[in-house]
């Protein structure tokens, strides 16, 4: 194993799996019903239909020091690929390569005894995940005082709340210190302070360049945290990207697939592994109707302050919104109306050039470009959308094709909370002042 | 074979933990604690003396003592076996969460049984003393007969935990077999009387007989176990070790799905 920094922890090759489909159904095979069967004159078993297939050729590669996301509706085969990687089953062909130590969060407090106290269990527990007698007595005070369970340590683990129990059990699981860490789904423990604890814990994982894999439905995780996501569909991954793309991209196909009124049936019993529906391809939708559209807002991109294009953004930087369009034909009274929404759908903000009484042109040129200029992104952290469309004063029947859309994300460090960021600075002072004199306000410096 | 007891021995910080949980889960809450572990085998031994010296009056003389020295290992065995069986079917929390080798699940239920049946040793010695018997310097070759066993026991519970996980039903089928297998070995009775033509077929079949009557010889008869059968079965039981560790390798694979 070189320790090159760009060697992948994970390799994941072709990987296919399949269930037994009495497996699924939680049916045994039991010697009576063998008989039964065998009585019956039932020999032949059906052959066909017999497997269930889950994953159909996932292939991935997760770099190390990365924190990638896995996404996908429910049955996915999420969960299953997570315990391909981890070894707890075996893929029915192709190859895996795992590159370290690795632990799994796949269930929090695996072999609890509800008889034994906290202390005995985190030994247990703590060999279970993979560490030694000696290892577990070494961190055995750092789990006791990360779990903050005080004196009910030395209590059966069966009066404890389940609170209680979830935060002993994560914190045996996250003492491992492996290289690489398998979560599903368990980020979420305890009351606010402790899951701001969990987080912190995480965060220190990823500083300390671990490689961490994650399942979660929840889109700000993913978005906040992770420097990568995977869209796991029909068995295949269908995009990765970065995890603002792929979580915009994600609630498109699903809030579509709605729209379609399509049945979520369990993807791994529905033919072509039950993928959501095709977006239309890229990010960014240029891909014109069969007429060209005369008059249209042909793309729509986000520039940083350098006016280099970017996905990401902060929240105290200058970006301009470009905005290219089209007029081949002359257009009176015509319109753009700009509109922010945030990814999961509420219109944050929308105003077009009317509203802002921007002359534009008459006639349009025949082809240009519209910058929208914000001194200060003021945004929170998230994801969000821009659209932009072009109305014409003769707008009978809206084409499609003239609306252009792009998604980007904003990254930030604060913890601040609420609809946008308001430039703002704080001023303390000893006593209360005279009436406060106009304080010539900095501009906020903390992001830049 | 070799390859799943180094696996196996790999894993003996988590062997020994499970072992000493299950040791301390039995007996914990129980106002005796540790005499359970006399208690139950003590049991036993009053209900069969009852039956067989009082009421059925055999001949045998010192006949509880001569009771507990085949009924301990005989424990050790079918507890074992049974208990084994729904070893790894029964932790679908571990099987399905974690990654974990399965063959520790079936060696802890064998390594604690066994470390019931040598703590309850000392209660058979204190009986046989009370019946004025003596151990004698034949005893060194007790740790040979649990050597034996444990392998066949080991063969046995393999086979049975990983069968047991396709086939759930065959836990409550061995139940009733180890009852019947109870009374084909003779622990309640000397092998002598046995007629005849059935003895050689018994021992043949049944290689929980020789290992009785070898624990018999050692403990009751003074003598040194007959070296011809216990050896066969040494070599018997690595070679069924062998087929079991092989069934439960190949299935393997399947537990964590299955179960």
């Amino acid at each position: 194993m070189a320790n090159s920094p760009t060697e992948d922890a994970i390799v994941i090759q072709d990987v296919v799996k399949n269930f037994r489909k009495r497996t699924i159904r939680g049916e045994y095979t039991t010697f009576k019903s063998e008989l039964v069967r065998w009585l019956r004159g039932n020999r032949t078993s059906n052959q066909q239909g017999r497997f269930i297939e889950s994953l159909r050729g996932v292939n991935l590669r997760i770099p190390k020091g990365q924190t990638v996301a896995i996404l996908g509706r429910n049955g996915s085969g999420k969960s299953t690929l997570l315990k391909l990687i981890t070894g707890i089953y075996t893929p029915t062909s192709g190859s895996i390569t795992v590159n370290g130590r690795i632990s799994a969060l796949l269930d929090l407090g695996a072999g609890f005894h509800p008889d034994f106290s906290g202390r005995e269990n985190i030994l247990i527990n703590g060999i279970i995940l993979g560490m030694s007698r000696t290892e577990v007595r070494a961190k055995m005070d750092a789990i006791i005082a990360f779990s903050e369970l005080g004196e009910f340590i030395d209590e059966p683990v069966r009066t404890y709340s389940s609170g209680m129990y979830m935060r002993l059990a994560f914190s045996v699981a996250t003492h491992v210190d492996p290289d690489i860490l398998i979560i599903d789904e368990i980020l979420a423990v305890g009351d606010e302070h402790f899951s701001k604890k969990s987080m912190a814990k995480m965060t220190e994982f990823k500083r300390l360049g671990k490689t961490i894999v994650l399942v979660t439905h929840d889109m700000s995780t993913v978005e906040r945290w992770c420097d990568q996501a995977a869209w796991l569909d029909g068995g295949r991954i269908r995009r990765m990207g970065t995890p603002a793309e792929i979580a915009a991209d994600y609630r498109q196909a699903v809030s579509l697939a709605e729209a379609r009124s399509t049945v979520f049936t369990p993807p791994a019993l529905t033919a072509g592994g039950g993928a959501l529906p095709g977006l239309p391809e890229g990010p960014v939708v240029t891909d014109a109707p069969k007429p060209a559209p005369q008059v249209a807002v042909t793309r729509v991109w986000l520039t940083g302050p350098r006016g280099e294009e970017l996905g990401t953004i902060a929240p105290e930087t200058r970006a301009e919104v470009c905005i290219d369009y089209v007029a081949r034909e002359a257009m009176a009274d015509v319109e753009f109306v700009l509109t922010l929404a945030s990814a999961d759908g509420p219109v944050l903000y929308a105003t077009s050039t009317r509203t802002d009484r921007v002359p534009l042109p008459t006639p349009l040129p025949p082809q240009g470009r519209l910058r929208f200029v914000l001194p200060r992104v003021g945004l929170l952290g998230g994801a969000y959308v821009l659209s932009v469309e072009l109305k014409t004063g003769n707008n009978a029947n809206p084409e499609a094709g003239r609306e252009a859309r792009c998604s980007f994300s904003v990254s930030t460090e604060h913890d601040d909370r609420g609809v946008f960021r308001p430039e703002h600075a704080w001023v303390v002072e000893e006593a209360p002042a005279a009436p406060v004199q106009a304080v010539s306000v900095p501009k906020h410096a903390a992001a830049s | 074979m070799i390859r799943n007891f180094r696996e196996l021995y790999s894993y003996r910080g988590l062997l020994l933990s499970l072992v000493q949980r299950e040791l301390k889960a039995r007996y914990r809450g129980s106002v005796l604690g540790f005499f359970w572990t006399f208690l139950n085998p003590t049991l036993h031994m009053l209900v069969y003396t009852l039956l067989f010296s009082v009421f059925m009056k055999n001949q045998i003389p010192n006949y509880a003592y001569f009771l507990f020295v085949g009924l301990l290992p005989w424990t050790w065995f079918s507890t074992s076996v049974s208990a084994g069986a729904s070893s790894i079917s029964d932790r679908r929390d571990l099987m399905t969460k974690v990654r974990f080798p399965a063959q520790v699940l079936p060696a802890t239920v064998v390594a604690t049984n066994f470390c019931n049946f040598i703590f309850s040793l000392p209660l058979m010695v204190v009986l046989g003393l009370f019946f004025g018997v003596k151990p004698s310097w034949h005893i060194v070759a007790f740790p040979v007969v649990v050597l034996v066993q444990m392998c066949f026991t080991f063969a046995v519970v393999y086979a049975v935990s990983a069968f047991n996980v396709t086939f759930r039903d065959l836990q409550h089928i061995v139940m009733n077999l180890m009852m019947l297998w109870f009374f084909l070995t003779p622990v309640l009775y000397r092998l002598s009387t046995v007629p005849e033509a059935y003895r050689r077929v018994l021992q043949v079949i049944n290689p929980m007989s020789i290992l009785i009557t070898s624990y018999q010889a050692l403990f009751y008869e003074h003598r040194l176990p007959d070296v011809v059968p216990l050896m066969s079965l040494l070599g018997v039981s690595v070679c069924l070790l062998w087929g079991a560790t092989q069934i439960f390798e190949s299935r393997r694979e399947e537990f964590a799905e299955s179960i």
